[in-house]
């Protein structure tokens, strides 16, 4: 099945070769699945959409047009319904909020807070919505610009403003650490 | 770009965006930013020390894998899916193209849900 462009792929799967779904499956899940987990931070959440993501994609791809890579489209659907979910959770959007310490909490639940942000994971999970989905596209998944730009359907040169913001944050937040990996 | 037109502003931005990596920077800037890093190594040392650190650190996260039932989970509704709406696609057109009878068209019905069979139900012949 390796030697099947991703058309010939999605063609067969679409007419019901089940060894061709299942390659279409073992090829995008697990981008999907880590998507949809950075941004929901939840193991059965993401499985939760990562499910209806390739749910949407059965019913597409009859009429599928080789626009994208699969994978793009994918990543479009399940960042959209990651943040339906998000938004159903906190009616007001992160990205709109101006960064601060949370004041509500008490001092040792501060400390608490910020001792369980000392990994990668947790800083990442600590970005804004919008910056998270850059990185999580581009940097850690290895899509181009223009990739990325079109599953998050923003201009290149806001998703590259989205990625220097958040790797901007990420190098002061981890300063400390990053001082020692560069030693 | 060309190289006569790429900046140490750009360079930088591209760092700062994309990482240390070329492989990472967007294709139609990559050669002419990373013939002037080649040229100009000492302007863009510490740029580059800093984010080969970040991307070192981005490459050590650690996510739960999926469970093991996903898998199947993904592809049980991938036979039914298909062939319901290949089903109302076949089956509107075996309708409508009056060549079929009911019987005719039924069996077309029926060849879709038993999708893991082959594709010859596609054909109307």
């Amino acid at each position: 099945m390796s030697g099947l462009s991703e058309l010939d792929q999605i063609t067969r799967a679409a007419s019901g070769d089940r060894a061709a779904q299942a390659a279409l499956v073992n090829r995008n899940m697990p981008i999907v699945f880590r998507v949809a987990y950075r941004m929901l931070q939840d193991r059965a959440e993401a499985e939760d959409v990562t499910q209806e993501t390739f749910l949407r994609a059965w019913k597409a791809l009859p009429d599928w047009q080789p626009k994208a890579k699969f994978s793009t489209w994918a990543c479009t659907v399940a960042l959209n319904l990651c943040r339906d979910r998000l938004r159903k959770k906190k009616p007001v959007l992160m990205d709109e909020l101006p960064e601060r310490v949370d004041t509500a909490l008490r001092p040792e639940e501060y400390l608490s807070s910020q001792q369980t942000l000392k990994g990668i994971e947790a800083n990442i999970a600590a970005l804004p919505e919008r910056q998270r989905e850059a990185l999580s596209l581009c940097a850690l998944e290895g899509m181009t610009n223009i990739e990325a730009a079109a599953a998050m359907d923003v201009s290149v040169r806001a998703l590259e403003s989205l990625l220097a913001r958040a790797r901007r944050t990420l190098k002061a937040r981890m300063s400390g650490v990053l001082a020692g990996e560069k030693q | 770009m060309t190289r006569e037109k790429m900046t140490v502003e750009r360079v930088l931005q591209l760092i700062e965006a994309f990482g240390a990596e070329p492989g990472g920077w967007p294709e139609d800037e990559r050669a002419a930013a990373s013939s002037l890093i080649e040229a100009e190594p000492d302007v863009f040392a510490e740029a580059l020390s800093e984010a080969r650190a970040l991307d070192a650190f981005l490459l050590s996260e650690a996510l739960p894998e999926p469970s093991d039932e996903l898998v199947a989970t993904i592809l049980a509704p991938a036979g039914a899916a298909l062939a319901t709406l290949m089903m109302g696609k076949v089956g509107g057109y075996a309708y409508a193209s009056g060549n079929l009878g009911y019987d005719q068209a039924d069996a077309v019905y029926y060849a879709a849900f038993s999708v893991d069979s082959d594709a010859s139900w596609l054909s109307l012949e």
